[in-house]
């Protein structure tokens, strides 16, 4: 229990005093009853525990519910006991039938008064950190976030004193500084998504035709995961999020790279080839910036041409991310994976900054992507769907590559680092 | 039938006992002659007794029942496993669809429809409902709405929404199936009978009631339905503007929820839950009524605090009007709407927590009988408490970001309503099913099918608390070992175990349907008042004749029954016995009414009915068949304009009986 | 109800007949259709990506013509409420004819008003105020309607019975019916036509 250390503010209304006091006793009740709370902080838990806050956000809603759980419980175990030695004292052992009594109107009222009181202490608390977490004037960093079937984009709009000097438009993970108050704007292009990464704050729908705002904080650098949580469709359960906090020099280091130059594979090599497979494919919906045709002009991808949603991930830098297809599947082995994951904070940005290459790539499911996007992940590929529609996809269509076209595309995958 | 002659005192007359015979309707009204049959499937299907309405009620929604319940089987064998391949994400996305609005829809408010028309006319010592016609005519709907939405299935797939069915995901691009137009347009159909439901209950309860029930004396089962029934009243017609809304938008056209026309898909939210919170209420308070019976009767002491409970159900049905936000809080409403929706949320926690405190009074100092009725209300307090109090856990705002749409949330709601609104119904069956059919469900089956259930419940729903608050979001087809954990609380291990509950709580569910099949083989009467109950229902022979009450009781107490059967010591003020049930209605019986007409039975509610699905479907598929069903409706419609609601004398040949119409008007 | 078959089948407990009560009921279920209806108008009024504006195809003159008919159609209608009190079935019917007229002036209005929109460019799909603007008025157009068919089946009904007066509680209580139809759409003359957006 001790990981959550004390309130995130102190101060010294009669009400904070009382709650510290109801929270000291519903910790000692958790921990006498060996209740859920305490195995609930181990460190092996699900990485989307909500019990586990990992920055200042998190934190103000974790010291919240913390008493209000605890006051639950202690009730919760009155009531039953209660009730239990009822039915125990008062069964029928050939007793007479006993007064009809119709009730105790001082009792009664004492009894709903009391859990008002509780009630009307947590209501004091909660009116605080709804409007502390609903501030957006102490913001260092603005990131631009819509939702999409079934994958998220992350844009980060020019912020020249983080070196954003141009937008940079990523999806999969959302890299942020560590130790930073960081504001998403969030919307959606097409049905309502919410963004969720547990260990830094609530949920915050995203809406199409409005922006709403959700501050993110990490302490410490670190990968933290998320899933959209409004219900959006087919692969719901497919569109997950993680949120990558490096600590400010390693995050300048991500910006500049983001912002550095394309450089085109080698004449004569497979990445070359894959490349003229993108532009032959690929390039109708899914943006890399830089790239040039052949006759030397910029490759625009036209995603609202053919996306119902009107975008597609941009693929700039893919490697330097770890997951694609909405961080369903990873770019890592699973042995990179959990190196990069289970790094300590000092060691993570390093690891994390390596990215993928050949030998730590998931090959398997990207070959299996490439080959058969909508076997893999359940989307409104189905042509018999597409008139309502106007013919465009929803979600990446099976685009029927050979097996040489696969490998060359993803030699050329790997060169986008 | 509509007359009914004057039973010989004494005698026990069953309710389906064949009425007079050699009675034919002479008059025709719009083509059709009255129906007269008083026995087989035409005493069903044209009556407008209250009771067989209730039974048909509960015979319906009890399928719906195992349907939704064996979708949730089904969701529940997707989940045991990471990457479950039982279902694919299509079917997952439409099996929990269609198990929310199953049972919400389809099972618990039909169910507890049925228990309010079976019950709340005999608890006020009425002969029937206001308007019996319409109580014929709100079944038939909600029949017809049922097998639209579920029709579906088999017509390229169930709707896919979720019961909540946002905009824009409901919208024709993002839903290309029919399945979303089955479902508007069927629970359109079922809402209409809801709405008929909610007037004419309200009315039989503010107009007939038996000479002497004041509304505080009036048992609390029908006082909690009058306000469900408030509830339904101006919660209906919102839920119907938004389902109207999605039909023109996907039928016809419409912009409501199309972003790109500048719609804000918060309007459907706002909507939905206008209509959806006060519903949970609709859900639960039925329940809750159920239970205030079966307490006392078992308890053997008045309900504690009886208008504490009735005002904290009516604060219930006020402030629940206040809260509909809450299950908005991530959607982005700004803080000021954030806060003072939470604060409303916390303030309902308090007449809800004054029920528990007097169903728990109620027991203290009473002499408790542990029947299966007993034991079923004594599930509710406890789970219904668990579920409530996790409930206060999200009316935090802040602490409900962490919650809402994770299996958190899921554990909540089945808490409060499998703990409360089913465990309340199931309750009802046991405490009822003498006076419905005048035998008793075997108990020792009864215990059996409680403790599954409990343990089942329990199972299934207890380990989503520690999913939920590992992060499990709802609504996913799949989950991944990736996002698993590994520690005491991994999500493997607890879904595994949810799945495993919930087929525990099958094999109990299935024991009550093999109680059923017991009983009804059975060929042992129940006594007259086997649980030596308290209130009017009780006052009347099982089950009840079909004109409820010989003669209509003059009511002194709440509780009249009980009083008619005991008298307080005045020195111990215990209780002692100065009459016995049979007694009591002989009593009853040697004042009975010298002629009593009843509604007769009738065609035009089952016709006019019929014509809705033949509307819905020709909205789906082609207009002239939707014309097609509004002709088919206005036909009955004329038919009835002309039908009176009790047959007079002159419809009949033989004209033997010269009595006046009581118990209802036109219907 | 009453306690035995010797009493009179119109006492109840409220003191209000059934069918009266059962209405009153009915109005304040309607009053949440309105109340959705009107608000999803009020949200969705001045969001015109397409077509015409309120402002530009409102023609209030005629609109305020078909309104004040509707408004005499209540008094009509508490005239035939008062005849039917007094017996008077020929005064009834007489007043009940009247009443559906009008009514059936309101509706041809309405759809006269319906067509001039759609001549100069609203569609029910052209914009959210085409789609909010015809759901709300045709809603309320179909309600008048219904109140119409229902005061011509009374008329058809009263002229057969035998019996003077003895319609005198269904006339009160379409006529209820009727009183709430005309103030909702003063309600929504007001808010749709009136108040600029």
């Amino acid at each position: 229990m001790n990981h959550r250390g004390s309130f995130g503010r102190r101060d010294t209304t009669p009400f904070s005093v009382v709650m510290v006091k109801v929270r000291r006793l519903g910790q000692r009740v958790l921990v006498a009853t060996g209740a859920v709370a305490v195995l609930g902080s181990c460190a092996t838990n699900a990485p989307q525990d909500t019990w586990q806050p990992k920055g200042p956000n998190a934190k103000m809603i974790d010291d919240l519910q913390q008493p209000v759980f605890a006051v639950a419980g202690i009730i919760g175990i009155i009531v039953s006991v209660v009730i239990t030695y009822a039915m125990w004292r008062y069964r029928d052992r050939g007793q007479p039938i006993p007064e009809q009594t119709h009730g105790k109107p001082a009792l009664e009222i004492t009894l709903t008064v009391i859990p008002a009181l509780i009630l009307a202490v947590v209501g004091v608390f909660t009116f605080r950190v709804i409007f502390d977490l609903a501030r957006t004037d102490d913001t260092e960093l603005v990131i631009n976030v819509t939702g999409q079937q079934w994958w998220w984009e992350y844009d980060y709009p020019v912020q020249n004193e983080w070196g954003i000097t141009q937008p940079i438009i990523s999806s999969g993970q959302l890299v942020m500084p560590a130790g930073t108050k960081v504001l998403l704007r969030e919307t959606s292009r097409d049905v309502i998504h919410s963004y969720w990464i547990p260990a830094l704050n609530g949920k915050r729908d995203a809406v199409p035709g409005r922006i709403h705002t959700l501050r993110l904080e990490a302490d410490e650098p670190g990968i933290y995961a998320g899933q959209c949580t409004e219900f959006c469709g087919l692969s719901h359960a497919n569109m997950r999020m993680e949120a990558v906090a490096l600590s400010k020099e390693d995050f300048a280091k991500w910006i500049a790279n983001q912002q550095a130059a394309y450089r085109a594979p080698a004449e004569g090599t497979l990445a070359k080839e894959g490349e003229s497979v993108f532009l032959n494919q690929c390039v109708r919906c899914h943006q890399v910036d830089g790239l040039k045709r052949p006759d030397g002009t910029l490759a625009i991808a036209a995603p609202d041409e053919n996306v119902w949603s009107g975008a597609a991930p941009n693929l700039t830098k893919l490697m330097t991310r770890n997951t694609f297809a909405g961080a369903m599947f990873d770019l890592l082995r699973d042995a990179c994976r959990d190196d990069v994951w289970k790094a300590k904070s000092a060691e993570f940005g390093a690891k994390y900054l390596a990215g993928v290459d050949e030998t730590c790539l998931n090959v398997n499911d990207l070959r299996a992507w490439l080959r058969n996007a909508p076997e893999v992940k359940p989307m409104y590929a189905n042509p018999a769907l597409l008139a309502d529609t106007n013919g465009k996809y929803r979600g990446m269509p099976n685009l029927g590559l050979s097996e040489s076209d696969i490998d060359k595309l993803v030699a050329y995958l790997l060169t986008l680092k | 039938m509509a007359i009914i002659e004057r039973p010989a005192p004494g005698s026990t007359v069953p309710a389906l006992t064949p009425a007079p015979p050699a009675i034919t309707p002479a008059r025709t009204y719009g083509a059709l002659r009255r129906p007269v049959a008083t026995t087989g499937w035409k005493s069903w299907l044209f009556t407008v007794d209250h009771k067989k309405l209730g039974l048909m009620y509960g015979a319906t929604a009890l399928f719906f029942f195992i349907v939704g319940g064996l979708e949730a089987v089904l969701i529940r064998l997707q989940l045991a496993a990471p990457g479950g391949k039982v279902l694919n994400a299509d079917l997952y996305n439409q099996m929990f669809t269609m198990h929310a609005t199953t049972m919400v829809f389809l099972f618990v408010m039909p169910m507890a429809a049925g228990f309010a028309n079976y019950f709340v006319p005999l608890q006020i010592g009425a002969r029937d409902v206001a308007f019996p016609r319409i109580n014929a005519f709100g079944f038939w709907c909600l029949l017809a709405g049922g097998i639209v939405v579920n029709l579906a299935w088999f017509l390229g797939g169930a709707a896919d929404g979720g019961w909540f069915m946002y905009a824009p995901n409901s919208g024709p691009v993002f839903s290309p199936s029919h399945g979303v137009d089955f479902w508007t347009l069927g629970l359109q159909i079922a809402g209409i009978a809801s709405l008929t439901g909610a007037i004419n209950l309200i009315v039989t309860v503010l107009n007939m009631r038996a000479p002497g029930m004041t509304l505080m004396k009036m048992p609390i089962f029908t006082w909690m339905i009058t306000v469900v029934q408030f509830l339904l009243l101006f919660a209906i017609p919102v839920i119907t503007v938004a389902l109207f809304l999605l039909t023109f938008q996907r039928s016809f056209g419409a912009q409501f929820f199309d972003v790109a026309a500048g719609a804000d898909p918060l309007l459907w939210q706002h909507l939905f839950w206008i209509f959806g919170h006060p519903e949970v209420y609709v859900l639960i308070l039925p329940s809750f009524g159920i239970i205030s019976e079966v307490l006392p009767v078992f308890s053997r002491k008045p309900l504690f605090g009886y208008p504490f409970v009735v005002f904290s159900g009516a604060a219930i049905g006020f402030v629940g009007w206040g809260v509909w936000a809450h299950h908005m809080f991530a959607s982005g409403l700004g803080p000021v709407s954030v806060a003072v929706f939470s604060l409303a949320t916390m303030a309902i926690a308090v007449p809800t927590g004054v029920k528990i405190i007097n169903w728990t009074l109620t027991m203290w100092g009473g002499k408790l009988v542990f029947t299966t009725a007993m034991k079923f209300a004594i599930g509710l307090v406890v789970l219904f408490t668990i579920g409530g109090l996790s409930g206060v856990t999200h009316s935090v705002a802040p602490s409900d970001t962490q919650q809402t749409d994770t299996y958190y949330i899921v554990a909540h709601f089945h808490y409060v309503l499998f703990g409360g609104a089913i465990f309340g119904i199931f309750s009802g069956f046991y405490y009822w099913w003498p006076k419905m059919f005048g035998k008793m469900l075997n108990e020792r089956l009864g215990s059996w099918n409680f403790w599954l259930m409990v343990i089942g419940m329990n199972m299934t729903f207890g380990p989503m608390h520690i999913l939920g608050l590992q992060g499990q979001p709802r609504r996913m087809y799949q989950w991944t070992e990736a996002r698993a954990g590994e520690g005491f609380f991994n999500l493997a291990f607890w879904n595994l175990i949810a799945s495993v509950g919930s087929l525990i709580l099958t094999v109990g569910i299935g024991l009550f349907l093999i109680n059923i099949v017991v009983t009804a083989r059975s060929k042992v009467r129940a006594p007259l008042d086997p649980w030596n109950a308290r209130s009017l229902e009780w006052m009347t022979s099982n089950p009840p004749k079909e004109h409820n009450f010989d003669s209509i009781p003059h009511v002194h107490h709440l509780d009249e029954f009980f009083h008619r059967k005991y008298e307080e010591d005045p020195t111990t003020h215990t209780m002692r016995e100065v009459a016995t049930a049979e007694e009591v209605l002989a009593e009853l019986e040697r004042n009975a009414d010298k002629h009593i007409h009843m509604p007769s039975p009738s065609y035009w509610p089952l016709v006019l009915a019929s014509g809705m699905p033949v509307v819905a479907l020709g909205i789906i598929y082609s207009i002239p068949v939707a014309i097609v069903g509004g002709l088919i409706m206005l036909y009955a419609l004329y038919g009835w304009a002309l039908e009176p609601a009790t047959a007079p004398e002159s419809d009949f040949d033989s004209t033997s009986n010269n009595g006046h119409a009581v118990g209802a008007s036109h219907g | 109800m009453a306690e035995s078959a010797t009493h009179d089948a119109h006492v109840t407990s409220t003191g209000l007949s059934n069918v009266k009560l059962g209405m009153w009921l009915f109005l304040g279920s309607e009053c949440l259709l309105f109340g959705g209806l009107i608000s999803t108008y009020m949200l969705y009024r001045g969001r015109v990506s397409n077509g015409p504006t309120p402002e530009q195809i409102y023609d209030i003159p005629f609109t305020s013509v078909s309104s004040f008919v509707l408004l005499m159609s209540s008094l009509t209608m508490v005239l035939a409420v008062s005849a039917a009190h007094n017996k008077d079935d020929r005064g009834t019917n007489l007043w009940l004819s009247v009443t559906a007229l009008l009514g059936a002036t309101f509706v041809g209005g309405q759809v006269y008003e319906f067509t001039a929109f759609y001549n100069e460019g609203l569609g029910f799909t052209t914009s959210l105020f085409g789609s909010s603007f015809y759901t709300l008025t045709g809603f309320h157009g179909v309600h008048v309607t219904v109140g119409i068919i229902m005061l011509m089946a009374l008329v058809a009904i009263n002229k057969r019975s035998k019996v003077p007066g003895s319609k005198s509680e269904t006339v009160e209580m379409i006529g209820l019916y009727w009183h709430f139809v005309d103030i909702v759409w003063i309600i929504i003359f007001t808010l749709v036509y009136l108040i600029p957006v």
